[in-house]
C-alpha cells in the first residue's frame, strides 16, 4: 500500500524538482551580426554565435533541427544548426530578405525581399527556389493563414496587406492599413488579421473574408508624444483572448484584450522594443528591445516583467524552442 | 608635396560640406547620424508612481545626491550602480517608494542636464567646423594663386602649405572626435532607463 502512495507522491516531487521551462530562445542581434542563444531555464546567454551581416527575421524549424535567420546584407538566409550551433547551410532567398514565415507543415519558406519588391518561395528541405510573387513596395510583414491557404505580405511604401493565394501564388486582394505596416498576425482561429502600422501608430484588425478593416487599435499613454508610439511586433495567446503589442520607443508592450481590442495595460520593458515570442507552455513572453540591448522576460499569467537579459548589439527577432 | 597639401584639403573640404548637410532641418547645427532628440521624455524612461511631489525636493536629502552623482557617472559598470541602488532601496525601509522616486527624479534630472550638455558640446563643435572647412577653402585658392604666379615667393608658399597642413589636420581630429562623441548622448538615454527600472523593479 505504501508503495502506491510512494510511487505518485515520488513522481510528483521529481515534477516538481524538474525545471519547469527548459527551453531556447534565439535572438537575432541586427548591429552585432550575431544571434544570442538564451537559456529559458537560467535566464542567462549560454552562447553568442557570428552570423553574416544584419540578421533580422529569425523562426526555427518546425523539426526544430535549425533556426533560419535572415541576413539581409548578405541577401541570403542562413541555417543555424542546433545542435553544434554553426551555420550549416544557406537559402536562397532575394536581395536584402527582412522577414520570412512558412507554412504549417513546415516544408515552404515565403521570404520578404526588402530591396526588389518580391516574395520569394523556397522549398526548405530542398534549399530551392520555387519561385517569386511580386508584391508592393519594400515588403515586410509575413504571416500565413491557419489554413495554409492564404500568405500575408505587408509593404512598408505601399501601406497594404497583401492577401496571396498560396496555391496559385499570386494577390488576391489588398487591403490599405495606416502607414509603415510591419507585421501581420491572424488570431489562432484564423477569424481577424491584426497588422500593425508603426508611422500610423495603429493595428489594424481586418476580416480575412470581406478583406476590409472592421477596427483599430489605438494607444496613448499620457505625457508621450504620438510619434514616440510605434505598434511593430504582435504576439496573439492560443487561445485568442490576450494579445501583446510591441510599441518600438514608447518602451512598452500594451496587453490587449483581443475580444474587444482595447488595451487593458502598458508594461514598461527595454527600449525600442521591437519583436517578441512567447515559450511554448505560453507561461512567458520574451520581446527583444533594440536600444537597451536586451531581451525583457514577461510573465503571462500576472502580466508583469520579472527579469531583464543582456544580449548582442540591436537585438531584433526572436524565435523559441517549438517543441 | 605642396600640391598634395591641396589636394587633401579639397578632398577634406568636399567630404565635410557632404558631413555638413544635417539630416533633420530644424537642427541644421546637429553632426550625428543618430536622430537629434533634444530631451528625454520622463514617461519614455518611468512607469513608476508620479514624480510631481518630488521635484527638486532630491537635492534636499544628501544621501540621495551623493547616490545620484555616483550612480550617474559612466565610468561607474552599471551593474555596479544597479547593485549600490538595490542596496539603497532595501535599507529604506521605512519609505522606499519615496526613496525611489526621489532618486529617480535626480537621477532623471542630471543625466538630462549632461546629456543637454554634450549635445550643445556638439553642436558648437559643428560650427566651428564649418568655419573651419570655410579657412580652408580660402587658404586652398590662396594657395593655387601663389603657385600659378610666374615666380612664387617659396617662403610665402611654404607658410601657407604649412597652415593649411595644420588646418586640415585639426578639422580631422574634430571630425573623428565628434563621431565618438555622438553616441554619448545614446549611452545616457540607456543608462538612465536601465537605473529607472531598477528603481522601479525594487520598488513596486
Amino acid at each position: 500500500m505504501w508503495r502506491h502512495c510512494l510511487l505518485p507522491g515520488l513522481a510528483v516531487w521529481l515534477a516538481a524538482a524538474a525545471p519547469a521551462h527548459a527551453y531556447i530562445a534565439y535572438v537575432s542581434n541586427e548591429k552585432g551580426n550575431t544571434v544570442s542563444v538564451i537559456d529559458t531555464d537560467s535566464w542567462t546567454v549560454t552562447n553568442t554565435i557570428k552570423v553574416g551581416q544584419r540578421p533580422r527575421g529569425i523562426e526555427f524549424t518546425r523539426d526544430g533541427k535549425f533556426v533560419m535567420v535572415a541576413v539581409g546584407d548578405d541577401d541570403t538566409i542562413q541555417m543555424i544548426d542546433t545542435k553544434t550551433h554553426e551555420i550549416a547551410d544557406t537559402l536562397p532567398s532575394g536581395p536584402d530578405p527582412e522577414l520570412f514565415t512558412q507554412d504549417t507543415t513546415g516544408k515552404i519558406l515565403y521570404v520578404a525581399n526588402e530591396n526588389d519588391n518580391t516574395v520569394t518561395i523556397i522549398d526548405i528541405a530542398k534549399r530551392a527556389r520555387l519561385g517569386d510573387i511580386q508584391v508592393g513596395v519594400e515588403p515586410e510583414g509575413m504571416t500565413m493563414s491557419p489554413d495554409d491557404k492564404i500568405l500575408i505580405n505587408t509593404s512598408e511604401t505601399t501601406n497594404m496587406a497583401h492577401f496571396i493565394d498560396t496555391t496559385k501564388r499570386e494577390i488576391v486582394a489588398n487591403v490599405l492599413v495606416d502607414s509603415r505596416p510591419r507585421f501581420a498576425q491572424f488570431k489562432p482561429d484564423g477569424s481577424e488579421l491584426w497588422v500593425s502600422s508603426e508611422i500610423g501608430g495603429t493595428v489594424s484588425i481586418i476580416d480575412p473574408v470581406k478583406h476590409a478593416v472592421t477596427g483599430k487599435i489605438e494607444f496613448s499613454i499620457p505625457g508621450l508624444r504620438r510619434e514616440a508610439i510605434q505598434p511593430v511586433g504582435i504576439g496573439i495567446t492560443k487561445d485568442g483572448k490576450t494579445a501583446f503589442i510591441a510599441l518600438g520607443p514608447a518602451n512598452r508592450i500594451a496587453v490587449v484584450d483581443a475580444a474587444t481590442h482595447t488595451v487593458t495595460k502598458y508594461l514598461l520593458v527595454g527600449q525600442r522594443v521591437w519583436h517578441m515570442a512567447f515559450t511554448p507552455d505560453e507561461k512567458y513572453l520574451l520581446t527583444t528591445n533594440g536600444v537597451s540591448n536586451d531581451v525583457s522576460v514577461i510573465d503571462v499569467a500576472s502580466q508583469k516583467v520579472i527579469k531583464t537579459i543582456q544580449v548582442g548589439e540591436l537585438p531584433w527577432g526572436i524565435t523559441i524552442t517549438p517543441q | 608635396m605642396t600640391w598634395r597639401i591641396v589636394l587633401g584639403a579639397l578632398t577634406l573640404v568636399a567630404a565635410s560640406s557632404q558631413a555638413c548637410l544635417a539630416a533633420d532641418p530644424r537642427y541644421p547645427d546637429w553632426p550625428c547620424a543618430q536622430a537629434k532628440v533634444p530631451e528625454i521624455s520622463l514617461p519614455a524612461v518611468w512607469a513608476g508612481p508620479p514624480l510631481d511631489d518630488v521635484q527638486s525636493k532630491w537635492k534636499d536629502d544628501s544621501k540621495v545626491t551623493a547616490l545620484v552623482t555616483k550612480t550617474a557617472a559612466r565610468r561607474m559598470p552599471l551593474d555596479e550602480a544597479e547593485k549600490e541602488i538595490r542596496q539603497f532601496l532595501a535599507s529604506s525601509n521605512n519609505d522606499k517608494v519615496m526613496a525611489g522616486k526621489l532618486l529617480f527624479a535626480g537621477l532623471f534630472d542630471t543625466l538630462n542636464a549632461e546629456r543637454s550638455t554634450v549635445m550643445n558640446g556638439l553642436e558648437r563643435v559643428m560650427r566651428k567646423q564649418r568655419e573651419a572647412a570655410d579657412r580652408v577653402r580660402a587658404d586652398t585658392i590662396a594657395l593655387q594663386a601663389l603657385q600659378s604666379e610666374t615666380s612664387p615667393d617659396q617662403q610665402k608658399v611654404d607658410e601657407l602649405s604649412n597652415q593649411l597642413l595644420w588646418e586640415t589636420r585639426i578639422f580631422e581630429d574634430r571630425r573623428r572626435v565628434v563621431k565618438f562623441v555622438c553616441e554619448v548622448p545614446t549611452a545616457i538615454d540607456q543608462r538612465l532607463f536601465a537605473l529607472g527600472r531598477a528603481i522601479q523593479q525594487e520598488i513596486e
